[in-house]
């Protein structure tokens, strides 16, 4: 599966990032996308002209009511004369996004991409768009946390991990947000009791365990070898690309560590002539909307042995400060969530690792980096491995 | 057994917010106040409604100005038998109208007893709502023009 042939060479040259927060009232969706769009371009030294192709994603049209946002969005996005596309896959769409994006420049088809993936969660309700009724079925009208909830309650039962192994992946994340002035959440007062005294949502899930709705666009500048050879500047290098997707509504599945996950993962990992991700990964930063799925990936993607997610966590691995595998250094999905853009924050973040640029949250010496996304329920798998070398 | 198969109805719905930002906001402010705002582009040429970004050079638009409240029909289709959907009651135009001090026309109504009415070329003012909210139907639609303001 996957292949690296006869692949152009890819990396990642801008990203672009608005700072996320509850509610962007002063621009609308066109001037959210153009911020990230332009801080890409600028950190490339790029200007529009130097754009092949533009590639968006957004949350599914019900989030925000927004059927076409390619139609909507080109000017503000530089299109005109050139080829937009828009990648649709519920949560990871910001992950499929950028490897559409890279695939295109992989491809040899464009030598330079604008990608870009936007959520406006103000002005909309993400609840009640993942809680659509159907005829003939009862809804239970439980948003994401209600459907994940007993797959995270299996996850404790098979691997006997402890009740609050969730609350501590919910600090750590808060904490790390603190270096990050992007980051939506930033409470410098939250403490472990704090987290788990906070209300209980969806059982085990408790308020501080969960996703926040945030506004906000991420961007990244895409190009070919030739590009990222003459770019000065800092470059990351794409060294592994992998999707995958399964059905979504059969009873059968292993809800806890879905195939397509391990698959995904599996082939990412061979794409970069990895064998030990623990060992040879250096910052992570995994799509973990609700604190549990932290352990519940680390066991899935390959980090960790079945049953040992938990222990990593609890040993304090995945933390910033001495921990030697650190995920999600930028705080994660936990603490700033623009539906769309989440996924490929998880890219942007990754790759801003091994260029060096993730400023106070950056992991000294990073040289290979892994960034990841899900989406649906837990359908869609979109991974990269980044790294500062020329695979 | 195909008359057996059961069907039924899903609507959906949800109040979504529109966030407009400075430029688009900015014109429907315009209305509000009865004043018609086209944007400014770097070459000098003026666009009426604005888009936020430039549709040529993607470079963002920074300057409404002020522009006249009558112009030239550019284009236009009867509407005679208008649908209960449709924004008039009685019979209109369609019509792109290119207002004076703007190089690019905007979509609306002409109201005029009927299609004989209609040129291309022919001069048309604003007719201006009493109440208006900064919204597209401030303007109530355009009629020949008279020379006395909307």
């Amino acid at each position: 599966m996957g292949s690296t042939g006869s692949k152009e060479r890819a990396a990642v040259i801008g990203v672009g990032q608005t700072k996320y927060s509850s509610t962007r009232g002063d621009v609308s969706m066109a001037g959210l996308v153009r911020e990230a769009a332009y801080r890409a371009l600028e950190m490339a030294g790029r200007s529009w002209d130097d754009i092949d192709a533009v590639v968006i994603g957004k949350a599914p049209d019900f989030f925000e009511g927004v059927m076409m946002p390619e139609i909507y969005l080109a000017e503000a996005l530089g299109c005109v004369g050139k080829p937009i596309l828009r990648v649709h896959t519920a949560g990871s769409v910001g992950g499929s996004t950028a490897l559409v994006a890279t695939s295109l420049v992989q491809a040899g088809i464009h030598g330079t991409v604008l990608t870009l993936g936007f959520e406006k969660q103000s002005e909309s309700n993400a609840m009640w768009a993942l809680s659509l009724p159907s005829p003939f079925t009862t809804s239970i009208n439980a948003g994401a946390g209600g459907y994940f909830s007993p797959i995270i309650r299996r996850y404790m039962e098979v691997t006997q991990a402890p009740e609050l192994i969730g609350a501590m992946v919910a600090l750590k994340d808060r904490q790390h947000a603190l270096r990050n002035p992007y980051a939506h959440v930033q409470d410098p007062d939250l403490t472990f009791d704090k987290v788990v005294e906070s209300p209980m949502l969806w059982d085990p899930i408790r308020f501080s365990e969960t996703c926040p709705s945030s506004d906000g666009a991420c961007a990244l500048v895409l190009t070919n070898e030739a590009g990222g050879d003459a770019h000065d500047g800092p470059v990351a290098w794409v060294h592994g690309t992998a999707m995958r997707s399964e059905a979504n509504n059969y009873g059968g599945r292993n809800v806890v560590s879905p195939q397509a996950s391990e698959d995904c993962a599996a082939d990412v990992f061979a794409q970069a002539g990895i064998t030990n991700p623990r060992k040879e990964i250096d910052a992570v930063e995994m799509y973990v909307p609700f604190s549990w799925y932290e352990p519940m990936w680390l066991e899935s993607l390959g980090f960790a042995e079945k049953g040992e997610g938990w222990k990593m966590v609890e040993s304090g691995a995945t933390h910033m400060d001495g921990g030697d595998l650190p995920v999600n250094c930028s705080g994660g999905v936990l603490s700033s969530n623009p539906i769309g853009a989440s996924g490929m924050i998880r890219f942007a973040e990754a790759a801003l690792q091994v260029m060096g640029e993730a400023g106070e949250h950056q992991v000294d010496g990073a040289r290979r980096s892994f960034g990841h996304a899900y989406g649906g329920g837990a359908q869609y798998y979109a991974m990269w491995v980044v790294g500062a070398d020329k695979p | 057994m195909s008359d057996d198969v059961l069907r039924a109805p899903l609507v959906l719905e949800y109040p979504f917010t529109r966030t407009t930002g400075p430029v688009i906001g900015g014109f429907l402010t315009g209305l509000r106040e009865a004043m018609m705002l086209g944007a400014k582009r770097s070459d000098g040429t003026v666009m009426c409604p604005p888009l936020e970004y430039d549709p040529l050079t993607a470079e963002p638009i920074t300057e409404l100005i002020e522009i006249g409240q009558a112009g030239e029909v550019t284009t236009w289709s009867w509407a005679g038998d208008p649908r209960p959907q449709q924004p008039f009651e009685q019979p209109f135009a369609w019509a792109m109208v290119k207002l004076d001090g703007a190089d690019t026309p905007m979509l609306h109504g002409v109201l005029v007893d009927d299609a004989d009415a209609m040129s291309t070329g022919m001069r048309v003012q604003i007719q201006w709502r009493e109440e208006r909210t900064g919204h597209i139907a401030d303007i109530a639609g355009f009629v020949p023009e008279t020379g006395d303001a909307g």
